[in-house]
């Protein structure tokens, strides 16, 4: 007889033959064709890439949005998260509606937006002139600092909502005991509170990471053609360059960058839980 | 070991709570509070839930803060010293241990908190872990232990930094009652070779009877009575305490004579007679602790129906058919199965074991 926890097993069955088919197997077959040149086995699209000067400045700059996107996340996040932890009632339920609300309005909405805020004449630029700060507009649209604050924003809530669920969990005694032992709110931080919030941390910054790195929409209309992305080129080899095995090529990339930090983050988590 | 009657009862101060009051958004859960104890004494506050225990617990370690009052602490004002400068140490209802640390880091925490010398740990954790009988599991992760085990390394982490206090919220409560019965004597042990000042917070009589030199039961945010646990049992200060503290036959009255500091009181089960000075007509409580009854006639004497005769082993519990609020409770030492159920029996009692009481309402 089959066990009731394996029993229960199947019915993850729906969700797991639901990736597979519409996941697993088109991106498998995608891989397969970056390996092929007219039906034979071939890494060359792979030696185009990497040795392509402008190739590898998009890979970089992919690369770097990504792990600023992710750090300033993170330091927004943070305090964030454990205001939240803190918080009970109303200011909770405030926090949360705060957190998931702006994730109903469309990226395009917000980017328009931003637009009205970075522009030469935008808001932000008339504050700074009228404070005196600056004697002429500074550019910011179409720039990378804007796409990071941009892209920050964005995925903010998948940052907080982990960090704050780890925070959460934490018996709310730890810090009472820690200070009755004599430590100070510093010494308290760096010994107890953090390092039993990393799993929430690592998960937090392999979720924003993995959407950075993959972002399409908040470039393009952020920053434009100018300056590219992975994601930006690989939609422009399958759409304007009819070149499905460069497109094919790039999205190998990605995806592997992808399941690197998903297998790595998974591995720290695990690695840090261990011992809780 | 000192002798508890000689132990110092307070009257040095060593701890010293002054008038301190303490309100929830607008609720006042204790005012005017006054708690003295004397160094080295093992004292417990007792109480049901909500009369005020933990958050005196909590005001004297600092980690809520009073609205008025002052609390001294060796003679040092302490009141607006923040708690991890106080060196009380805290052990908790629910351990609090580090899940990210191992036993040893757990215990040797505090050390590190204080900057001491990291060369000093190892000797010093490896004292407190002998003191609780814990060597053999220093590299463990906390999470592997049993309650009892994490309760022993709560109790070394707190003593390990020499703390002037050692405050103890419900320790024992997690713990099934025959490993209770056994931390509890450990503890104490522990405590009195230390000569350790130590605060227990305890809802449960037997634990707080068990490990303290005096008792204050609390109640509505009131000290009712602060007192050794024979005092306590034998002279309860009021009906709650004799309530609270061990069983009592308890019958509810009128004085209908009194004179030469006696009183004679009508109840629902017949008079009885009791040292005291009320006015006639007053409403009075009277209470009998259960052993000192007898099952034949005495000073004072009250025909009793039996409900139930409960042979525990050492001792045989008769309970008597009684309205509330009457209780009627009988122990003999050993077995009686001879008693049954619906059998009529005399309770004897003598006048000077009755208690008597003012009723409330």
């Amino acid at each position: 007889m089959i066990r009731r926890a394996e029993r229960i097993g199947f019915l993850a069955l729906p969700g797991l033959s639901f990736l597979a088919i519409i996941y697993a197997l088109p991106l498998f077959m995608l891989l397969l064709k970056s390996f092929q040149i007219d039906g034979q086995f071939s890494i060359l699209e792979y030696v185009t890439f990497f040795s392509d000067n402008y190739s590898m400045s998009v890979l970089w700059r992919t690369l770097r949005v990504a792990f600023l996107t992710t750090g300033l996340a993170l330091l927004i996040a943070y305090p964030t998260a454990i205001i939240m932890a803190r918080a009970k009632g109303i200011w909770l339920s405030v926090f949360l509606v705060a957190m998931v609300l702006p994730m109903s309005v469309g990226v395009i909405v917000k980017a328009f937006a931003w637009s009205i805020l970075f522009r030469t004449r935008g808001v932000l630029n008339d504050t700074l002139m009228s404070l005196g700060l600056t004697e002429a507009p500074i550019r910011m649209l179409f720039t990378e600092t804007a796409l990071i604050i941009g892209a920050a924003n964005v995925f903010l809530p998948f940052m907080v909502l982990p960090i704050y669920t780890v925070l959460r969990q934490m018996d709310s005694r730890l810090p009472e005991a820690t200070v009755s032992l004599g430590a100070t709110p510093v010494f308290r931080f760096m010994n107890v509170t953090l390092p039993l919030s990393l799993p929430g941390v690592v998960a937090g910054c392999a979720f924003t990471f993995s959407l950075a790195i993959s972002m399409y929409v908040i470039p393009s209309l952020i920053v434009g053609e100018r300056q590219q992305t992975l994601s930006m080129l690989t939609a422009r080899s399958f759409l304007y360059l009819r070149n499905e095995a460069l497109g094919a090529t790039i999205s190998s990339i990605l995806l592997i960058i992808a399941i690197s930090v998903v297998l790595g983050s998974s591995w720290l988590a695990s690695r840090l839980g261990a011992r809780q | 070991m000192k002798d508890p009657e000689t132990r110092d009862m307070g009257s040095n101060k060593y701890l010293d709570v002054t008038a301190v009051g303490k309100a929830f958004k607008g609720t006042p859960v204790m005012s005017d509070m006054d708690f003295r104890v004397g160094r080295g004494e093992l004292v417990s506050l007792l109480g049901p839930s909500g009369c005020g225990k933990t958050t005196l617990l909590r005001i004297i370690a600092g980690l809520t803060a009073a609205d008025t009052g002052e609390v001294m602490l060796d003679g040092r004002a302490i009141t607006s010293v923040p708690p991890h400068r106080r060196n009380i140490s805290v052990v908790f209802q629910s351990y609090a241990l580090f899940p990210h640390l191992t036993v040893a880091e757990n215990v040797a925490f505090g050390l590190r908190a204080r900057g001491v010398n990291k060369a000093a740990h190892g000797p010093k954790v490896a004292e407190a872990l002998a003191l609780v009988r814990m060597s053999d599991f220093a590299e463990r992760p906390v999470a592997a232990l049993s309650g009892g085990q994490q309760q022993r390394v709560a109790v070394a982490r707190a003593l390990i930094v020499d703390p002037v206090l050692l405050l103890l919220d419900e320790p024992f409560s997690a713990l099934d009652r025959k490993l209770r019965e056994t931390m509890q004597v450990e503890l104490k042990t522990l405590l009195r070779a230390r000569n350790m000042t130590a605060i227990f917070v305890t809802h449960d009589q037997d634990e707080a009877m068990g490990v303290s030199d005096r008792i204050a039961v609390m109640s509505a945010g009131k000290i009712e009575q602060f007192a050794s646990p024979s005092e306590l049992y034998a002279r309860p200060a009021s009906a709650f305490v004799m309530d609270f503290v061990g069983l009592s036959t308890r019958l509810t009255g009128k004085v209908v004579e009194t004179g030469a500091g006696r009183i004679t009181v009508h109840t629902a089960h017949g008079s009885v007679t009791a040292p005291g000075d009320f006015a006639a007509g007053t409403k009075v409580t009277i209470g009998v602790r259960p052993e000192l009854i007898r099952t034949e006639p005495g000073e004072n004497t009250i025909s009793v129906t039996l409900e139930d005769a409960m042979v525990l082993g050492s001792k045989t519990q008769l309970h008597g058919r009684a309205e509330d609020p009457n209780r009627l409770l009988c122990e003999l030492p050993g077995m009686r199965s001879s008693l049954t159920p619906g059998e009529t029996v005399n309770f004897g009692w003598s006048i000077a074991d009755t208690l008597v009481y003012e009723a409330s309402t």
